[in-house]
């Protein structure tokens, strides 16, 4: 008797429209809401049924430029070009504080694993904060602007994309020691791998370049057509994946690791990738871009697209659910949509 | 399935501090010409009224290549210009101002380097702003003011009501010297009209090339000549102010009175007075190459109130202000005079006369380490050759070379090839046919210690045998 093999598939479930450009969006840990962030600065809610109801909560003048839900609790945290970080409570759907921590605009925001500290980078300062917004510890300032920021999994190291390095700040103990990982040209993301032992980062220069983290050894990863901004490990720190075009590249960390090895290519799209996320506790990898496609890929198991489901209109972002089992789609013309993965 | 929309031109804007450029920002802001502009500065603002935003912006200097400063681009740039993409407003012009001390290489690298960026927005000009009154200051004491004439493709000489004419004569031919390719526009409080400053299309490779003709000329020891019809008798050729024989007298013996301190400068100016046939611009420019060999002669030095007797080679000596010369001619006819330095900048004039005809010629003042260099030349370029003098000239030299533009007579092309870069970053393409007008090369380089020689060999190697 054939073995059957399960077939996974992409079922849209609702939608509704967010008036701007969907920037990002973040799930609540429950999985019952969604926070959205708008390219001309819209901050909304919306709440997770049998359909979508978006809400308006305020706005970043001039752009919403990053989006963070707080682990294990119903608030999260924007920021955007005016320099503002907000903090937003879900369940009241309010603003509960708002301030500057530095002189320019906050680029990047991240919440330590359980929840206690938020990061945030404005300028040239990285500034830890508590859970209301306190001041725990500000960074002696960078060198150049901070452009990303990522704790590790276990939320003792922060790392920093600047320009010609990444600085990973210990944060255990309050000791902030930081330890530098060079390179000659701008680090635009900072990408932990789950298992700890890979730092990567997306470079200005059209490399993508990964660190081990007990060896401090560097690799360059060369050939793609543009700078690499999207960067991202799968689950199980088997995959790094990136964009290059119309296509996604994934480096094997598993065995031997990448090094002297030809990347897994996947070519599922006829325009550029703009958004790719890795399932949260799975293999799935689901992808977007201008082609108006959705892609969903299993690339452990195959090199082609398992499901396509089209959209309608460019897609900026996306996020799987917490239970990996949903993922919330958003397009440049504001549309937000949700899909289900099943199993046929 | 994407549609490409004509792409949005940026305005880069430049200047020294004070030099205007606030001024220039509120005028245009202010004005009613019913375009939407999005003003990026480099201090906070706020939303603007109407139809106008204003971004404040802070520099960040990212690096998109080993730390090659022709890589460097300005990632707040990125970000914000990112941002207005993302808007469904859509914006006629985008104004970047950058602080006074601002480096704006890495702002134009910005728009060649992003290749999100260069789908999108257009760089169409740097304009840099020129203040009359410290100009000449600021550019002996510090690098940056010649570095923003150097990428300028439109100075604004403002605040000319600071300065007399002879100052404003003095800073073009200084801007020329750095500068041989950008159009010089006066204004007195920042008032150029707008249709000069936005949507000039000086990147534009459509557009024709507008280079002074003067600058592709090979280097004259003159700047100026002027054609004069004159009968027999003296003329007074004075320059611009009152000679004050008190002063005079009295600097002289304080220069005695203290040996070890720096006299005041003993000034010549070259000129060359040669007869010609008729006072015409034809004559005018038949003369030229007797004038390049008069001013190789050696020169009959004049004091001040000496004789200028006839045609030939004379230093005057232009040390005061209202220095005067009598100039005597035996022969009525006309007379062509040839000046080592345009008369305006010492509002030199022979009295009661005016040129019948008269001529710029290309400034070659190298008192500034930044200058520009011409080719013209009709010979057909091997493509290949062209590639590989290019290539490696852009490897060696790309740090000091700011700007480089041009139009090639490619060999077994039938359409004009044109070229623009900002240090190593390069557009290139074919314009229009050649058609009937006559095939010429002409390359200009705006850069620092640039080498004449060195830049001839180079494109003599890519002529086709």
């Amino acid at each position: 008797m054939a073995k059957q093999s399960l077939s996974f598939a992409l079922e849209a479930r609702a939608a509704a429209q967010l008036d701007d450009y969907v920037v990002d969006l973040a799930w609540s840990p429950d999985g019952k809401q969604l926070a959205l962030a708008g390219g001309e600065g819209k901050v909304a809610l919306a709440e997770v049924g049998e359909k979508l109801s978006i809400a308006t909560l305020g706005e970043h003048m001039l752009g919403t430029l990053a989006l963070a839900w707080q682990p294990h609790a119903r608030r999260f945290a924007t920021a955007g070009q005016d320099g503002s970080v907000a903090l937003w409570d879900a369940a009241a759907a309010r603003q509960l504080k708002r301030w500057k921590p530095g002189v320019g605009a906050t680029q990047a925001l991240a919440w330590s694993p359980i929840g206690d500290a938020l990061a945030t980078a404005s300028g040239k300062s990285v500034t830890l904060w508590s859970a209301d917004g306190d001041r725990i510890h500000a960074f002696a300032p960078a060198a150049s602007t901070a452009v990303g920021l990522a704790f590790d999994r276990p939320g003792t190291d922060l790392g920093v994309a600047l320009n010609g390095e990444l600085a990973v700040h210990r944060i255990e103990k309050a000791r902030y020691e930081t330890r530098r990982y060079k390179w000659p040209a701008a680090c635009l993301t900072v990408n932990f791998s789950g298992n700890g032992r890979f730092l990567a980062s997306g470079m200005a220069d059209g490399t993508l370049h990964f660190w081990n983290r007990s060896s401090g050894k560097d690799s360059q990863m060369r050939g793609y057509e543009c700078k690499v901004q999207l960067v991202g490990w799968s689950d199980n720190s088997k995959y790094l994946a990136s964009c290059t075009g119309n296509d996604l590249v994934l480096w094997d960390f598993s065995g031997k690791g990448p090094e002297g090895q030809k990347p897994l290519v996947l070519s599922g799209h006829t325009d550029r990738v703009d958004a790719f996320a890795w399932q949260s506790g799975g293999e799935h990898l689901l992808s977007g871009g201008r082609d108006w496609r959705l892609v969903l890929w299993r690339p452990g198991r195959a090199r082609e697209p398992i499901d396509v489901q089209m959209t309608d209109g460019e897609i900026s972002a996306m996020r799987w659910s917490p239970d990996g089992k949903r993922v919330a789609v958003g397009e440049k013309q504001g549309r937000v949509s949700l899909f289900e993965v099943v199993v046929r | 399935m994407s549609v490409t929309p004509s792409r949005v031109p940026v305005t880069v804007l430049t200047g020294f501090l004070g030099s205007g450029k606030t001024t220039l920002l509120n005028r245009i802001l202010s004005e009613k010409h019913g375009k939407r502009i999005a003003v990026i500065e480099n201090e906070f603002g706020e939303v603007g009224v109407d139809s106008e935003l204003v971004i404040g912006a802070e520099e960040e200097l990212f690096e998109t290549n080993n730390g090659c400063i022709c890589c460097t681009v300005r990632g707040d740039l990125i970000r914000i210009l990112g941002q207005l993409m993302k808007r469904r407003d859509r914006f006629d012009y985008i104004l970047i101002e950058t602080t006074g001390m601002a480096d704006p290489g890495p702002v134009a690298q910005t728009f060649f380097l992003d290749d999100e960026l260069k789908n999108t927005f257009q760089l169409d000009a740097i304009v840099t702003m020129v203040d009359a009154k410290h100009f000449e200051q600021h550019v002996d004491e510090l690098n940056e003011p010649a570095e923003q004439v150097a990428f300028a493709d439109l100075v604004l000489l403002n605040k000319t009501d600071l300065v007399d004419e002879a100052a404003l004569a003095r800073i073009e031919s200084r801007i020329r010297g750095i500068n041989g390719t950008a159009r010089i526009l006066r204004t007195k409080n920042a008032d150029a009209p707008i249709d000069r400053v936005l949507n000039v299309g000086a990147f534009d490779l459509n557009r024709a090339l507008a280079v002074d003709e003067a600058f592709l000329e090979p280097e004259y020891p003159f700047e100026w000549g002027g054609v004069y019809q004159l009968g027999e008798g003296d003329y007074l050729l004075k320059t611009a102010g009152e000679h004050d024989h008190h002063a005079h007298e009295h600097e002289h013996e304080h220069h005695h009175d203290h040996e070890h301190e720096e006299g005041h400068s003993h000034e010549d100016l070259e000129i060359v007075l040669l007869p010609l046939t008729d006072a015409t611009p034809t004559e005018l420019q038949s003369a030229i190459e007797a004038a390049v060999r008069a001013f190789a002669e050696p020169a009959t030095v004049v004091n001040c109130h000496g004789d200028i007797a006839g045609p030939g080679h004379y230093a005057i000596d232009i040390s005061h202000p209202g220095a005067d010369f009598t100039l005597g001619i035996a022969k009525a006819g006309a007379y062509a005079l040839f000046c080592e330095h345009h008369p305006g900048e010492f509002g030199l004039t022979l009295q009661g006369q005016r040129p019948k005809a008269e001529r710029r010629f290309a400034s070659h003042h190298h008192e500034d380490d930044i200058s520009s260099i011409g080719i013209s030349d009709p010979r057909p370029l091997d493509p290949t050759k062209l590639n590989q003098w290019l290539d490696y000239l852009l490897k060696t030299r790309g740090q000091d070379i700011f700007r480089m533009k041009g139009v090639l007579n490619v060999k077994g092309e039938d359409r004009r090839q044109v070229f623009h870069g900002v240090h190593m970053m390069f557009d290139a393409q074919a314009e229009r046919p050649w058609g009937t007008s006559p095939r010429i090369n002409q390359l200009v380089f705006i850069g620092r210690g640039l080498d004449r020689a060195e830049l001839e060999a180079g494109f003599e190697s890519a002529v086709a045998k």
